[in-house]
């Protein structure tokens, strides 16, 4: 009796280590990304004349008006200071212009919309009472917006990297599928060797395949093209499908292609019509292991791209050379960021079964 | 007949954009900017100071970083696989820095590691430390720099590592642990003897796929530091080709990406002999 006692709070006790640990490293993995996004949604103000930063964005800014004999004063709340704090011009009178400038300097540094009318009421009470003290919803997209409206190209370069993204997944997915289909299915001679130089193949450095490809992109018409960008990618991507769409046929046993074709189908036929359905999920999760692999590709990308930059470049050029804030840069990151996680969440149970099958 | 003719595009495709640039770009990187046949382009690299220093940083962080990822790796995949409740969220969880863009990663450490960065204001809101005592994480020696690029990439890496030992683990099944359980091993006898050689081809692929991309690291060096702070190879091609821009210093570029080639082909079929492991697929074939 005593000694089961015991075993059970010996186990629990293990147990509850086993959760200790796992929160530690649960913490240690979201904790930086949770400043990624944070950052990604903070005003202006907030990044640099806040110190220490505020770890959570707010979501409203607080401002106060006040009046002497020079005319108004815009205070805004500094939350690391605990106390409202001068903001923008010194000092402004009701005129049309000066509200307006000032409307357009809240938006900036604040990420906050107000309209015209809406101050004008405000400065009608601080007339009356002297001061007035107000808050304003923070537009908490507003970086998200303002990156792809400053940052030069950055739609259009959205653009080609779903078009880099498609041709990838079209090349690979029927190139990689055929030699998959053959792997699961078939002993050939000389498989070990393919599979050894499809492993080898995907492990060279894009880098070196890049630069070469300039030339023979240029004689081609492809230079600085998403076509000739996605040929380059193809390659690796390839033999990241055959390993996948090798998995997924091999998971489908053939008696149900041998079943079909008694019943009077051709191979072409049972594997349209049978094997092709089942393997549809597999294949629709190689196809966003490619969409990955050529959505987060830099270097290749860096080297074959000149006026049509991929999203990746763009974010990249404008991490290295300081174009922008940081809380832009930290809103286009995440932008960059999301289909990627997405796409790679959506597919855990495939890239586990992947690993799983493939053996150097 | 059919295998084959399912398996010919790939090698036609292999041939087309992959063998040819190769065999392209080895041929060009013997040549200079006239054209004329030479093998000046390697002298510079080998003149260059800066190569060597490239290589012993590259070489540093490849032997800390790998070891370290793997040895935690593996001490999580096996923490993981004894099916703890919870344990596919966690798995999503560890899913996510896999599968973050490289670039992400770089804004999101340069975001904390600058002077006025997050992991300041949190460590200052919490108290740790006051403004005077701000932590310059950038402003490091060569050594701290680097401990700092081998951390944030092992917190990039691991779970990825971590996916293929899991991988790995699950395939091997309760029962053969348990036989061994059954017959007086220890836990770590059976890890040692039992668990370990069992998985030894997944860990054949998890060392080489990290080994070849760890000699691959640039983005997060050059994110936080810029160009030649903590000169390594990749980081160096880019430099030659993308960023000096004249053609001199791209033909540079391109010899050295020619030897990182080189490199990184010869690390892998180097793990692959000590491992054991090529000759058994050779022999396959046979």
């Amino acid at each position: 009796m005593n000694n089961a006692i015991k075993r059970q709070l010996k186990r629990s006790a293990k147990r509850s280590s086993l959760y200790i640990v796992l929160a530690g490293i649960a913490f240690i993995i979201i904790f930086p990304i949770f400043f990624l996004f944070s950052f990604s949604f903070m005003s202006d103000y907030e990044t640099y004349s806040e110190w220490p930063k505020p770890l959570i964005p707010s979501f409203k800014a607080n401002f106060m008006i006040d009046k002497n004999s020079e005319g108004y004063h815009l205070l805004i709340f500094n939350k690391s200071e605990d106390k409202y704090m001068p903001f923008g011009p010194l000092v402004f009178t009701n005129s049309q212009e000066d509200i307006d400038n000032l409307r357009k300097f809240i938006k900036l540094q604040s990420n906050s919309k107000i309209t015209s009318q809406k101050i004008m009421e405000y400065l009608k009470i601080v007339d009356s009472k002297s001061r007035v003290e107000f808050s304003i919803k923070k537009d908490l997209l507003a970086n998200y917006i303002l990156f792809f409206q400053v940052v030069n190209g950055a739609p259009k370069a959205v653009l080609n990297s779903l078009m880099v993204a498609g041709a990838t997944i079209l090349i690979s997915l029927t190139i990689g599928g055929m030699g998959g289909y053959a792997f699961a299915r078939y002993f050939f001679k000389g498989k070990n060797i393919l599979k050894l130089s499809v492993l080898f193949v995907r492990m060279f450095p894009a880098v070196s395949l890049a630069i070469p490809m300039v030339i023979i992109l240029a004689k081609m018409g492809l230079y600085d093209q998403p076509l000739g960008l996605s040929l380059v990618y193809s390659v690796g991507q390839i033999s990241m499908s055959i390993w996948i769409t090798a998995s997924v046929f091999m998971a489908i046993p053939v008696s149900l292609e041998e079943a079909a074709m008694i019943f009077g189908t051709t191979r072409a036929g049972a594997f349209l019509h049978v094997t092709l359905p089942l393997a549809l999920p597999g294949l629709a999760a190689s196809a966003m292991y490619s969409f990955i692999g050529s959505w987060n590709e830099v270097i290749a990308a860096v080297v074959l791209t000149q006026f049509n930059p991929t999203f990746p470049v763009v974010v990249y050029k404008a991490l290295v050379g300081s174009q922008g804030q940081i809380n832009l840069i930290t809103a286009g990151s995440v932008a960059q960021a999301l289909p990627a996680i997405i796409f790679t969440l959506i597919i855990r149970k495939y890239i586990i079964q992947m690993w799983g099958g493939v053996k150097v | 007949m059919v295998p084959y003719l399912l398996i010919a595009p790939v090698v036609i495709y292999y041939s087309i954009f992959w063998l040819f640039p190769v065999l392209n770009a080895i041929i060009e990187s013997f040549r200079n900017v006239d054209g004329i046949w030479t093998v000046s382009n390697y002298i510079h690299i080998f003149k260059d100071p800066v190569f060597y220093q490239a290589l012993s940083n590259t070489a540093f962080i490849v032997i800390f970083s790998v070891t370290i990822e793997f040895i935690l790796a593996f001490g999580l995949a096996l923490l993981i696989n004894t099916k703890f409740r919870g344990s596919s969220m966690f798995l999503f969880l560890a899913m996510i820095p896999m599968s973050l863009p490289a670039v992400a990663v770089g804004a999101m450490w340069s975001s904390g590691l600058a002077t006025r960065g997050w992991l300041n204001s949190f460590l200052m809101t919490f108290g740790f430390i006051d403004d005077a005592s701000k932590i310059l994480f950038l402003a490091g020696g060569k050594m701290s720099t680097m401990l700092l690029i081998i951390i944030i990439d092992a917190w990039t890496v691991i779970p990825f590592v971590m996916i293929i030992l899991l991988a790995g683990l699950q395939g091997i099944g309760e029962d053969v642990r348990e036989a061994g359980a059954i017959f007086g091993g220890t836990k770590f006898q059976i890890l040692r003897k039992i668990t370990i050689p069992m998985l030894k081809p997944t860990i054949t692929t998890a060392m080489i796929l990290r080994i070849i991309s760890a000699i691959q690291i640039w983005l997060i060096i050059v994110l936080l530091y810029g160009f030649n702070r903590l000169p390594v190879l990749l980081e160096q091609v880019v430099l030659n080709y993308d960023q000096l821009g004249a053609e001199y210093f791209e033909r540079i570029g391109l010899a050295l990406s020619v030897l990182v080639a080189i490199i990184v082909s010869a690390a892998a079929v180097l793990y692959l002999k000590v491992s054991g492991s090529f000759e058994k697929e050779v022999k396959q074939d046979e």
